[in-house]
């Protein structure tokens, strides 16, 4: 009786599989099918009335990510994109696997265009190579492809090698010349822009000697999650009696090792600065835990890509060194290799703005 | 009671009248859904945990668990990706990854059939030790540029359209399926499952069985991890990271019992491809991760609660039956 019932059963799901895979498969859908497309169908986005664009953050939640989806936003109003724009992220606890799924499923869905915050290193590369051999735009934002596999532009906020050095100036501000021992909280080991911050950072500190008494003792992850981020704050001052700077790259680390120190009354000890947004960091700022930081706009970070994006998928421009192009309201902008890798071509936004007590309250409004 | 179709009460009954549900409600919502590159891409991207949910079905019926399988699948990976990094062959890597997998069953395995520790804390314990290693071997970095061979057999088709990791379940499944339900082992571990005691008596040889299903249980979870470094192209140290809820998340759904002795794996078959369709679904009319995370954790409770509630209201309404069986 079991044995039968079985049988039955994997008789039904058999016959579900096959019909499924057996069904003629739509014209798009069938990406893995057609390497042989790749060039061909860049240009006929724009005739067919819209650009079918998705936005991908790292992932969902973080106040940053929001703001370039309201640029991006903008931008699509502003450009008269009759196709759709998605803001599509993965929850934090699934980040690299969920931005590989959404990728993967953007480049079956026929998708025209996806703008990425990578958040999974090179793991990414793989669904991102099928994504162009499909037809599909691919340009990084915030943070790269390492290996500039599958991406055809990476938008930068900032160049990489001025945000070690704003940091260091920040930290010089901050100690004076006597300087002392700090500590970098980074987010998560697989975020190439922190990285490359933090290698940036760790090596104006060692090469300039206007930064010589400045020393780092270590390098902590918080992962982008608030209590993660407090934790190993906390633990960096239990662990370096002599700290007097914690440095978090990350608008959530920044927040969370402010709010740790405010916590147990350490700020006279140890200042925490880094990357930053005001309306999170303006009363950490006017109450002295953390006097100075940094940050660009992630407004204008998504409304940039968004352009980048829909120039090269409408076929507007090539992802080729030395390619300029006007993107709306911020103007003109070049294309050219990334210095900061070993391969891949980059559009760099700048600049920075430093907030300090001066500045922070009107930002944060 | 006992009609042709009665078995459609039970809860593999249940699970294929939501799957045709879920099936259907793709169809009707997206074009691209019964595309064949997403039919595959549908079970690629989830492949490595579907492999080892198969071995922890048979785990979970005979009575035990085993947290490590992610940290294993992550350990595996890592191992395999340092050996690259030293200058070693590619096939030096995979023999020690897979190497890594008997070790860390083995020693699973010993504590749990041997010493007779319970196997939640035991594999807990090799949960955190085994991502311990994966981490020290690969610290912070990310290590890729495997040979080209390597990322082609995990990221493209390998026969017609299928590639080698869907291969392999297939092979899988049919392997657990004929183990489980006609062999003498397949039964010793339902056995065991049902009532240690019993067991014991009958002369089943217990250790051996639980010995010999935490080794299998790690050289599949190395297996997973290695075909995962080959789909992604790339290992760190964090790499199938959580992937074990996700996986006892399919075998419970399955309606295996978290007590034992109870569950099949054509349960755990439709669990796993109402998981894969619903995420599919949902994923390609652009529902958010955040939404999906909470569908399927409803499931979940369902799948929990509806079993125990409906014995439950049995029991009321039969209490003067006799049945040979109590279902606790």
């Amino acid at each position: 009786m079991s044995k039968v019932r079985s049988t039955l059963l994997f008789a039904l799901i058999a016959a579900l599989l096959i019909t499924a895979c057996a069904a003629p498969a739509p014209p798009a859908a069938a990406p893995a099918a057609q390497p042989a497309a790749a060039e061909a169908t860049a240009a006929p986005a724009a005739e067919s009335g819209g650009v079918d664009m998705v936005l991908m953050p790292k992932f969902l939640g973080i106040l940053v990510f929001d703001q370039a989806h309201q640029g991006a936003l903008e931008a699509h109003k502003e450009v008269g994109n009759t196709g759709k724009l998605e803001f599509l992220g993965p929850t934090p606890e699934n980040s690299v696997a969920g931005q590989i799924e959404i990728l993967t499923t953007a480049t079956t869905q026929g998708v025209d265009a996806i703008m990425i915050s990578n958040n999974a290193g090179d793991q990414l590369a793989p669904a991102a190579k099928a994504a162009r051999d499909a037809g599909m735009t691919v340009v990084t934002w915030d943070s790269p492809i390492p290996s500039a596999e599958g991406e055809q532009v990476f938008v930068a906020q900032v160049d990489f090698d001025e945000t070690g050095k704003v940091m260091a100036d920040m930290a010089l501000s901050i100690l004076g010349a006597d300087g002392g021992q700090l500590a970098i909280l980074s987010a998560s080991p697989d975020a190439a822009n922190q990285n490359a911050w933090n290698a940036a950072f760790q090596d104006v500190l060692a090469n300039d000697p206007k930064y010589a008494n400045l020393e780092m003792v270590d390098l902590v992850y918080g992962n982008d999650q608030s209590e993660d981020s407090y934790n190993q704050a906390l633990a960096l001052v239990d662990k370096y009696p002599d700290l007097k700077l914690i440095m978090a790259p990350t608008t959530v680390g920044i927040a969370a090792a402010a709010k740790a120190m405010q916590d147990e009354g350490l700020c006279d000890k140890v200042k925490v600065s880094g990357l930053g947004l005001p309306a999170e960091m303006v009363s950490y700022t006017l109450n002295g835990c953390a006097p100075e930081f940094a940050l660009w706009s992630f407004v204008d970070l998504g409304y940039l890509t968004y352009h980048v994006a829909y120039q090269l998928a409408t076929g507007q421009i090539e992802a080729k060194a030395g390619q300029t192009f006007e993107a709306g309201l911020m103007g003109s902008y070049t294309i050219t290799k990334d210095p900061t890798r070993d391969a891949g071509l980059r559009v760099l936004m700048g600049p920075f703005t430093v907030y300090n007590k001066d500045n922070v309250e009107a930002a944060a409004k | 009671m006992n009609g042709r179709f009665s078995w459609l009460r039970s809860w593999e009954g249940l699970l294929l009248v939501i799957l045709v549900a879920v099936v259907g409600m793709n169809i009707v919502q997206s074009p691209f859904y019964l595309g064949i590159g997403n039919q595959i891409n549908l079970f690629q991207l989830s492949i490595e945990k579907i492999i080892v949910a198969l071995m922890m079905t048979l785990i979970i019926i005979n009575a035990e668990i085993d947290l490590s399988v992610a940290s294993v699948m992550g350990m595996a990976a890592c191992t395999l990706a340092r050996l690259h990094e030293m200058g070693a062959p590619l096939p030096i890597g995979i023999a020690a990854g897979l190497v890594a997998g008997v070790l860390a069953g083995a020693f699973n395995g010993f504590w749990v059939a041997y010493v007779g520790l319970p196997s939640l804390a035991v594999t807990l314990a090799g949960l955190i030790g085994y991502r311990g290693v994966a981490r020290i071997l690969l610290e912070d970095r990310s290590i890729g540029n495997f040979p080209a061979w390597f990322n082609h057999l995990g990221q493209q088709p390998l026969l017609g359209p299928l590639p080698l990791a869907l291969i392999i379940f297939f092979l899988l499944l049919a392997v657990a399926i004929v183990v489980l339900q006609s062999s003498a082992f397949g039964r010793y571990v339902y056995v065991i499952g049902n009532s240690l005691d019993v067991a014991r008596y009958s002369g089943v040889k217990v250790k051996r069985v639980k010995m010999l299903l935490f080794i299998v249980s790690g050289t599949v979870a190395a297996l997973a991890g290695l075909l995962l470094a080959a789909r992604l192209g790339a290992v760190r140290g964090n790499t199938a990271d959580g992937f074990e809820l996700d996986i006892i998340t399919m075998v419970l759904l399955g309606g295996v019992s978290i007590f034992g002795g109870r569950g099949s794996l054509t349960g755990v078959l439709l669990s796993i491809l109402i998981i894969l369709n619903l995420r599919n679904g949902l994923s390609l009319i652009n529902v958010t991760s955040n939404t999906q995370t909470g569908v399927i954790g409803v499931l979940l409770i369902l799948s929990v609660l509806l079993p125990n509630l409906a014995a439950h209201l049995r029991d009321r309404w039969q209490r003067s039956a006799v049945r040979p069986f109590s279902s606790l």
